[in-house]
């Protein structure tokens, strides 16, 4: 063959792979999108059941089932394209508030939006409670029952190209749940703003921010003043990275998680943290070696459940929840049997 | 043109020999046919037949090429072979696995993935072309180089054995790259002509000039990357490749620098690197 047509004959057969590739990439079909558990989670307050995300194809419906584990049930299904996320008890639990979210627009102009929901599981019903342009991250049941404290961000957006978009422009609101009269609690526009969350006396709630670091914020809700909380520990991070703090029945410890160690990826692992609210001292409690987040306390047992990702460098996450004791000696993954669509 | 002048040209397309040696060669191969053409008149054939008994004995000119190519310069097609080809086998594995088990379809980055691997083996193919223009190869050896180079960052959002996998191919294949890109300046310099205890200078002087190259490549990516990461400003994404452009120009100079004076070449080797660097940023500075 002539050098002539050697080099027409690799230059066609170059574009022809090309194209032939481009073609079988077609048949690959669009992404299935991301099917498991999601990752918050709420006890009942009689510690009976679990409520919990699901995703199908990237919409997650709210299920319950029995703390010990056991066969699920549905509790609310989203319409398509929306996923109801971050469920939370009513104290007397019989409701359960939680986030409606999904996204509008095409690739570029893709916008996320969510909505504050509550479902009445006496009635089996599913209410809107505020329909907002604005982006609500989650929400609190105040300990009466009566008032629903959440987290509103202004804008959802990315600062820098090769982080994701995420909320940012926080505040505070607390609505009536009889009047659905809402009023604003903080001004402060914050970076970041989350796991909010009340103190059984109900005087004080907690939320975790970013100034410079990450910290816990301990807000009175008799005069508003707050205490910032920096916790102290043997992270393996430079400075504590908190992750989903909450507070103990009796309001004397956070437990939260954080960096523990560096995998050989250089990945961090994360492990629950119980730290003392009055000494700022954190330990460590768990030692899954996998990447826990989400602590839930159970109201009447000296008990936590917490949600672990055994997928956490991976693109989709993996979920699986565990019952572990206070002090993280004991722990039982909670077996869940899903129930057909 | 004779046929015998024909078949020698055919020889010489096997060959990366620079212009010079080219035509040492043609000569003396031409010569050498005649000469037996020549005997095989004398001996009594006509002079169609003596040459086409000439060129018989000769043999194939393919085979030909290829051993004296081999004898001349060492494993430096099979290397530009195997990185070109390596580099496309590499572009249809990770998009189909792109495609199939992550569901996200890159035809873009699989079309400057065939291209820089079929340049390579384009350069394989017409290695005569490598001979007259050793800068240009290297350079398409090293866009192959950094290419992939860029290609293993992405590779930390893959699954773990896919990124494993992926990763230890490329490295293989940077490895190979950046050894062929050695070779080919030592080549181009004409070692046959320098003496021993040079050839080792020469050799160590363009291995020198390439690792700064690479610390040039490392610091205006590491720029690349701060820039995404840490600014919403894209138009400048192009500025922080100028030092590489730069580097490379100045590489021209360099190749022919280093066959001539090999260790003063280190010191102008650092230099322009310096300056690849140090000029963009001030004048970016000064405005």
């Amino acid at each position: 063959m002539s050098l002539k047509m050697k080099n027409f004959s690799f230059i066609t057969g170059i574009v022809l792979l090309f194209f032939i590739l481009r073609g079988a990439g077609s048949f690959a079909g669009a992404p299935e999108g991301f099917s498991g558990f999601g990752q918050s989670t709420d006890i009942s307050p009689d510690d009976s059941e679990l409520v919990f995300s699901y995703f199908h194809g990237d919409d997650a419906a709210l299920y319950t089932v029995p703390v010990s584990g056991g066969e699920a049930e549905l509790l609310a299904k989203p319409d398509e394209g929306k996923s109801y996320i971050n469920p939370k008890f009513s104290p007397d639990g019989d409701k359960i508030v939680f986030v409606e979210q999904w996204e509008e627009g095409e690739k570029e102009q893709k916008r996320r939006y969510s909505q504050l929901r509550i479902v009445d599981r006496t009635d089996q019903t599913v209410e809107i409670l505020m329909n907002t342009r604005d982006y609500i991250t989650e929400a609190a049941f105040s300990p009466d029952g009566e008032l629903l404290y959440f987290l509103k961000a202004g804008v959802y957006k990315n600062y820098s190209p090769i982080t994701s978009e995420r909320p940012h422009d926080f505040d505070m609101f607390r609505m009536d749940l009889k009047t659905k009269e809402i009023e604003q609690l903080t001004s402060k526009k914050a970076y970041s703003m989350s796991s909010l969350e009340l103190s059984s006396d109900g005087d004080r709630l907690m939320y975790k921010t970013y100034g410079n670091r990450d910290q816990l914020v301990l807000r009175s809700l008799k005069n508003g003043k707050e205490e910032t909380i920096v916790p102290a520990g043997d992270f393996a991070s430079k400075e504590p990275i908190i992750s989903s703090p909450t507070l103990s029945p009796d309001g004397e410890h956070a437990v939260f998680s954080d960096v523990a160690a560096t995998d050989e990826n250089g990945t961090f692992v994360y492990e629950g943290f119980r730290m003392d609210l009055d000494t700022r001292q954190a330990e460590q409690i768990t030692s899954f070696h996998e990447h826990v987040s989400s602590p839930v306390f159970f109201h009447k047992q000296d008990k936590l459940i917490v949600t672990i990702n055994k997928n956490f460098a991976g693109a989709d996450p993996e979920y699986s929840y565990w019952q572990i004791s206070a002090d993280g000696e004991e722990r039982n993954r909670i077996t869940i049997a899903m129930p057909e669509e | 043109m004779t046929k015998i002048a024909d078949h020698v040209e055919k020889v010489l397309e096997q060959l990366q020999s620079p212009n010079e040696e080219r035509e040492e060669l043609r000569e003396e191969l031409v010569s050498h046919l005649e000469e037996t053409k020549q005997q095989y008149i004398d001996d009594g054939l006509t002079e169609k037949k003596a040459e086409e008994r000439a060129l018989k004995e000769f043999g194939d000119f393919n085979n030909i090429g290829h051993e004296m190519q081999e004898a001349m310069y060492p494993y430096q097609r099979g290397l530009l072979y195997g990185i070109g080809l390596g580099t496309i086998l590499f572009g249809v594995f990770f998009y189909l696995a792109s495609a199939y088990l992550l569901h996200d379809r890159i035809p873009g980055w699989l079309a400057i993935q065939l291209l820089t691997g079929g340049t390579v083996t384009l350069a394989a193919i017409n290695i005569s072309f490598v001979g007259r223009y050793f800068y240009l190869v290297n350079v398409m050896l090293l866009i192959n180089v950094l290419w992939n180079g860029i290609n293993i960052t992405i590779m930390e959002l893959r699954p773990q054995w896919q990124a494993v996998f992926f990763s230890i191919y490329l490295l293989i294949l940077i490895g190979i790259g950046l050894v062929a890109v050695i070779r080919n300046s030592y080549y181009s310099s004409g070692p046959t002509e320098t003496k021993q205890q040079k050839c080792g200078l020469v050799l160590l002087s363009h291995i020198v000039n390439l690792l700064f190259g690479l610390v040039v490549a490392g610091v205006s990516l590491f720029f690349l990357w701060a820039l995404l990461a840490f600014s919403e400003v894209k138009a400048d994404v192009i500025l922080t490749l100028v030092p590489i452009i730069i580097w490379l120009i100045t590489y021209k100079f360099q190749m022919g620098y280093i066959s001539k004076k090999p260790l003063i070449s280190i010191a102008t080797g650092l230099g322009f690197s310096v300056l690849s660097i140090a000029l963009p940023y001030t004048i970016l500075g000064l405005l």
